[in-house]
């Protein structure tokens, strides 16, 4: 990691305390597409805005919800590439500790792992913060679970949130809608009414994307006809 | 003054000191260990819909049986399964090292794996080891290009076969293949030549033995049939097996608890603050 020029870490303190760096990082988070989690009684969802920069991009090669394993799905809002590079480093984790202990990694664990290498990154030389921040959605022993990690490395545990452009509209309305008796599909329904608070032109399958995991424990990207008889049921 | 360091290393790194001794054993006349025999009867064979792959399960340490039913088919993929002959630990490490490494690079590809790509990846480390890990394997599975199997050497050749027998029991085996297998076989006739195959191991060849295990893989279906057929079942003098009909009085019970009840109470975690 870091060329041996570089031997020094380009992320350094401000008089005032603060890690500048993961500031700007934040910001680069916050104006990425919106995307959101709800944790309910029986699952977790998490959704995206999938806006593409041109109608000419073939939006079937873009897949930004993805699994890490067979129960935990990650999606994210930031930079794209940054995002690819830790859901490699992820999967190659879970797969090291399944050939350790031969039991699926908790969600915790996977969690702490990858916000460790995230931290990594703000402490080295010659590199700089990753530009994401990760909505993990999970099913294990525990139950369901969903976490969000930041480019600081720092995680947390929620029960709803939201990442992105909308933020703050987003964790409003999320705020007023939550209950804790909430099904997997009333998580679905309200997940989809938040993407659609900010979003800009009209909602359909194929500029979203969302991922559910239930009881099952298996986690699954829903199809574009899945989502449009969800789109249906909400209108 | 301390009596320090007799055989920790000055500087760290390896002590060649155990190396010295070893030669001058030799020299008086010291036989080094041989390796152990693999004593096993592995098989495969492709037939009309996929692959089946057999195995005795017998496992050896010399001359005693360490495990009378022990699995030597491993699992690679969903489509694909491997069996191993040679020393145990050393199919069991390959083989779960492989299957880990197809399994990441399935999330990578978003595809189902390729019987070649196990197969090279296979190959591939057991050649950089040079023969000293000691799997010899019989590979199989249906992919998307159709039913492979392979043979891999423990120093790192492989051959693609329509039926392969390695281990001990080979010979024995192969002698049924050779006469009898033929293309097109339907799933029975090829289960009960792949069990008729293993059973001629078992009977002729010491390092095999206990039970026949069979897999059968086809396209989108695999079926691991464990203990197929138990040719070999533990006999006792009396039909009914041990039965003790003169009871034993009971005249006082004491229950003594030798370890601590512990009552383990969670600890919710508390989420981390920035």
């Amino acid at each position: 990691m870091g060329d041996s020029q570089y031997s020094f870490s380009l992320t350094t303190f401000s008089p005032s305390g603060k890690l500048v760096q993961i500031e700007h990082a934040l910001t680069a988070v916050g104006s990425g597409q919106t995307s959101l989690g709800i944790k309910a009684s029986n699952g977790v969802v998490i959704a995206t805005e999938k806006k593409l920069p041109s109608i000419l991009v073939d939006e079937a090669s873009v897949q930004k919800i993805q699994h890490l394993t067979p129960n935990i799905g990650v999606v994210y809002s930031g930079m794209g590439p940054d995002f690819r590079v830790l859901v490699r480093k992820s999967r190659k984790q879970a797969e090291q500790y399944n050939r350790l202990y031969k039991e699926p990694i908790p969600v915790t664990q996977l969690v702490r792992e990858t916000a460790t290498v995230m931290q990594e990154f703000t402490q080295s030389g010659g590199v700089r913060p990753f530009g994401v921040s990760l909505l993990v959605a999970g099913y294990d022993d525990k139950g369901p679970q969903l976490y969000q990690v930041d480019p600081s490395g720092s995680y947390f545990s929620w029960k709803a949130s939201a990442m992105g452009k909308n933020v703050s509209n987003a964790k409003t309305f999320l705020e007023k809608r939550y209950t804790e008796d909430m099904e997997l599909d009333d998580a679905i329904h309200t997940a989809i009414l938040t993407l659609k608070e900010g979003f800009e032109g009209e909602i359909s399958s194929k500029n979203i994307e969302i991922g559910k995991i239930g009881a099952d424990k298996i986690f699954r990207v829903l199809t574009p006809a899945e989502i449009d008889d969800y789109l249906a049921e909400v209108e | 003054m301390s009596q320090s360091s007799y055989d920790v290393p000055a500087k760290g790194g390896f002590s060649f000191d155990l190396c010295k001794r070893n030669d001058m054993l030799i020299q008086k006349g010291l036989k080094s260990p041989s390796f152990l025999k693999t004593g096993t009867t592995i098989v495969g064979l492709i037939f009309k819909d996929g692959v089946i792959l057999g195995a005795d399960t017998r496992a050896t340490e010399g001359p005693i049986v360490a495990d009378k039913n022990c699995e030597k088919i491993h699992y690679m993929a969903p489509n694909i399964y491997c069996c191993g002959a040679g020393t145990a630990a050393d199919t069991e490490a390959v083989t779960d090292m492989v299957s880990s490494q197809l399994r990441l690079h399935r999330y990578q590809t978003g595809r189902d794996s390729r019987v070649i790509t196990a197969l090279t990846l296979l190959k591939k480390h057991l050649f950089s080891y040079q023969g000293h890990v000691s799997a010899a394997l019989v590979l199989g599975g249906v992919d998307i290009t159709g039913p492979h199997l392979h043979t891999i050497y423990p120093h790192g050749s492989t051959d693609t076969l329509p039926f392969a027998t390695m281990g001990s029991g080979s010979l024995a085996a192969m002698s049924v293949f050779e006469a009898k297998y033929k293309e097109g076989l339907t799933r029975d006739e090829g289960i009960k030549l792949v069990a008729e195959a293993i059973c001629s191991g078992i009977f002729n060849d010491l390092g095999s033995g206990s039970n026949v295990d069979i897999c059968v893989i086809t396209k989108g279906n695999k079926e691991y049939l464990r203990n197929y057929m138990e040719p070999n079942p533990r006999t006792y003098v009396s039909s009914n097996g041990y039965s003790f009909t003169k009871k034993t009085e009971v005249l006082r019970t004491k229950i003594t608890p030798l370890m601590e009840r512990v009552e383990i109470t969670e600890v919710t975690g508390e989420a981390m603050e920035e």
